[in-house]
């Protein structure tokens, strides 16, 4: 498990990271969110020691030290390999510094490319791949040691939905084996989709955490899908409706004061009669990102 | 393996296998074969400078070709054949012997005289003959041939070899000097580019994932000193070659014969502790290379980053000619225990007998104590330093560097 207990890190006059905690549980996907500059890269550094911090955080319950280097695997932000090396070689010559020999690594390569779809031959320079292979051969760098600490900084970024795909398996399989595994992405249909819990930062601070659900159902059903003959002025006039949205013929996005004016829509609305949807929902991850990472100004 | 030996085993193989290491290594080997083969093709054939010998009397003929030390050749022996020879320009000539009225006569024939070193082999060879038939028609006692055969004596009692010493003084300084200062220039660009160019990438952040800095710093300057000794082991093997050839070849015996007691001195001053000396040399420099690397932003920076260290170079590279013809002056016997400039100037002592080994040795340990303390320091900095990538300038990148571990 991995605990990050109330760091915090100051670059001369900014705050970077203020008293941020969560922990990362064996065979978990934990989300780190927020804008750029929130402080996402920083608790990665923070946790891979590059970093100097307040604070304290373990690895299954020891401070992590690079005796434990063996067991991380880590994606950087910004993809880069050593170009003039061919795929086996870069590889190979990661997995060493992971402490695992040649020998076990070099019958692996076929496999996780065959794995990630890359193009190419092992034997092909790194310099003569595709940018998306070259970011598929740094996460096979990532993982073919398997790891039992997997970092992962914007794993997705650059992937088309094919490849995309692909990566959310190979992570899946990794918490099927159970590794620990913490990544950050903007994409927050990702987070919903893999994650099992989630931790917002907004300049340094947490303003978030918890699992899916828990964070979603903080905000309380105060979406609702609606199917009517209803105009949207109408809908406007209703009690407890901010704002109405129109998505589609007879359709309508509701955004309402509070999710306990849903019953009394309902009644309203519907008169008894027959109406095709009524669908009272929290926001949506993507929503509450856009709401609460930029500074909390609802929509 | 140690994580440190697997940085330093990449560092050395990727370095290596590089066309700029096989072209580095091999231009001064295909300088010196070019010069080489253009000499020996310039040289005429040895058989060209051969004279023939003609003589009536054989056992004079075969005596002086045995024993007269001029190269000869016994191809032609009848007149008619050694003038075509000579025609041809297949010899250089030939030489008639003839013994008339007990008197012995050599006559050249040729387009060209002999050469002095020649003449005096002919002379020589031709008054031991002639003695030795005057002695016999003479028809002496044993005692008075005895009394005849006694030969003055010319003796040598030499001061010192002032004249080949300094010669020798000065080509070992010149050729130490000048191999540091290439290697030392060649080396701290290829470090610090090496360095700068990894620390613009991120590919830093997963290797320090997986081993710490002071780890992988090390690792990267032991990988570049080993492809140094690997250069200077190719050199010295190369040397080694190269003298077992030009002792050899017609091209350069003589010349090697001449100035025997001149190389032998130069190769003693090389191949001692004046080598460690610019070892250490260019470990200090590697050191000083990485950590202007790291202190570099950009991967187009990478050339700036070497400029500290060339140019430190140059400086203690200028201070070592200025000073080569006065070793015992105070600036060189107090600068030569100065790390980065010792390396220059101690061997400048050394070779001048200006300094003991005990002043080598003091010399030395400061050195190698820089070179231990540098590693030590930089491999602690090292992390932040290539961690740290906005653009603040050489002091903003330092402060900053170090701020972050």
């Amino acid at each position: 498990m991995l605990s990050v207990a109330n760091i915090s890190k100051t670059f001369g006059t900014v705050k970077a990271l203020n008293a941020v905690s969560f922990d990362v549980h064996d065979g978990e996907i934990m989300g780190l969110i927020g804008q750029n500059g929130a402080g996402k890269s920083t608790t990665f550094h923070s946790i891979l020691n590059f970093l100097t911090f307040d604070g304290q955080i373990t690895w299954n319950g020891q401070p992590l030290t690079a005796a434990d280097y063996d067991q991380i695997g880590y994606l950087p932000e910004e993809r880069s390999l050593m170009s003039k090396l061919t795929i086996t070689q870069q590889i190979v010559y990661l997995a060493r510094l992971k402490n695992q020999s040649a020998n076990v690594t070099k019958p692996k390569i076929k496999d996780w490319m065959a794995r990630f779809a890359v193009k190419g031959q092992p034997t092909d320079r790194i310099n003569k791949l595709s940018k998306g292979n070259q970011q598929k051969v740094q996460l096979i760098c990532t993982l073919i040691h398997d790891p039992q600490l997997i970092i992962l900084d914007e794993p997705f970024s650059g992937l088309d939905p094919v490849n995309a795909d692909l990566l959310k398996q190979a992570i899946l399989d990794a918490k099927q084996r159970g590794a620990t595994i913490i990544f950050s992405s903007h994409d927050m249909s990702n987070v919903e989709e893999i994650c099992d819990s989630l931790v917002m930062l907004r300049n340094g601070q947490t303003v978030l955490k918890g699992t899916i659900d828990d964070v979603r159902q903080q905000f309380g059903r105060t979406r609702l899908f609606l199917t009517t003959d209803w105009t949207s002025n109408q809908l406007s006039e209703l009690t407890g409706v901010t704002s109405v949205k129109t998505i589609g013929p007879h359709r309508y996005r509701l955004q309402l004061a509070d999710a306990s004016v849903g019953p009394a829509i309902f009644d309203k609305v519907t008169a008894g009669q027959y109406v095709p949807e009524f669908s009272q929902q929290p926001p949506t991850l993507d929503e509450i990102f856009r709401t609460e990472a930029g500074g909390g100004q609802r929509e | 393996m140690n994580k440190t030996w697997i940085v330093t085993l990449e560092t050395y193989l990727r370095q290596v296998k590089s066309w700029s290491f096989l072209t580095l290594v091999l231009m001064p080997f295909l300088f010196v074969g070019l010069s080489f083969g253009i000499s020996y093709l310039a040289t005429p054939n040895q058989s060209k400078n051969d004279i023939a010998v003609v003589s009536k009397n054989t056992a004079l003929r075969a005596n002086f070709l045995d024993s007269s030390g001029i190269a000869t050749t016994d191809k032609y022996a009848t007149t008619s054949s050694a003038q075509r020879a000579t025609k041809r320009s297949d010899i250089n000539g030939y030489l008639t012997l003839t013994v008339k009225n007990n008197q012995l006569t050599a006559t050249f024939h040729g387009p060209d005289a002999v050469s002095s070193g020649d003449q005096a082999k002919i002379q020589r060879f031709l008054s031991t003959t002639q003695t030795a038939l005057n002695l016999s028609q003479a028809k002496l006692s044993k005692q008075q041939t005895r009394a005849l055969a006694v030969q003055p004596q010319f003796k040598q009692r030499l001061q010192k070899k002032t004249a080949t010493d300094k010669l020798a003084k000065r080509i070992s300084f010149y050729i130490i000097v000048f191999f540091v200062y290439l290697i030392l220039t060649t080396y701290s660009s290829i470090t610090a580019q090496e360095i700068a160019a990894e620390k613009g990438t991120k590919i830093m952040e997963v290797i320090f994932s997986s081993t710490t800095p002071r780890k992988y710093f090390n690792g990267k300057v032991y990988g570049v000193l080993l492809v140094i000794v690997t250069q200077l082991l190719i050199y010295l093997l190369g040397g080694v070659i190269l003298v077992q050839v030009a002792q050899k070849s017609r091209v350069t015996a003589d010349f090697w014969q001449q100035n025997a007691g001149v190389i032998n001195q130069i190769l003693h001053n090389l191949l001692s502790i004046n080598l460690l000396f610019a070892l250490l040399a260019v470990l200090l420099y590697t050191v000083i290379s990485a950590f202007c690397g790291a202190l570099v932003t950009r991967v187009e920076d990478a050339g700036k980053a070497s400029q500290p260290v060339v140019y430190l170079n140059l400086i203690t590279f200028a201070v070592a000619l200025a000073f080569q013809g006065n070793p015992t002056n105070t600036f060189v016997k107090i600068f030569s225990y100065v790390p980065f400039f010792s390396s220059y100037l101690m061997p400048l002592r050394l070779i001048n007998n200006s300094a003991s080994g005990l002043q080598a040795g003091i010399s030395m340990v400061i050195l190698l104590a820089t070179i231990i303390g540098s590693m030590a320091y930089i491999g602690r900095i090292y992390g932040g330093l290539m961690l740290q990538t906005d653009e603040l300038g050489f002091w903003g990148n330092l402060k900053r560097g170090l701020s972050l571990k």
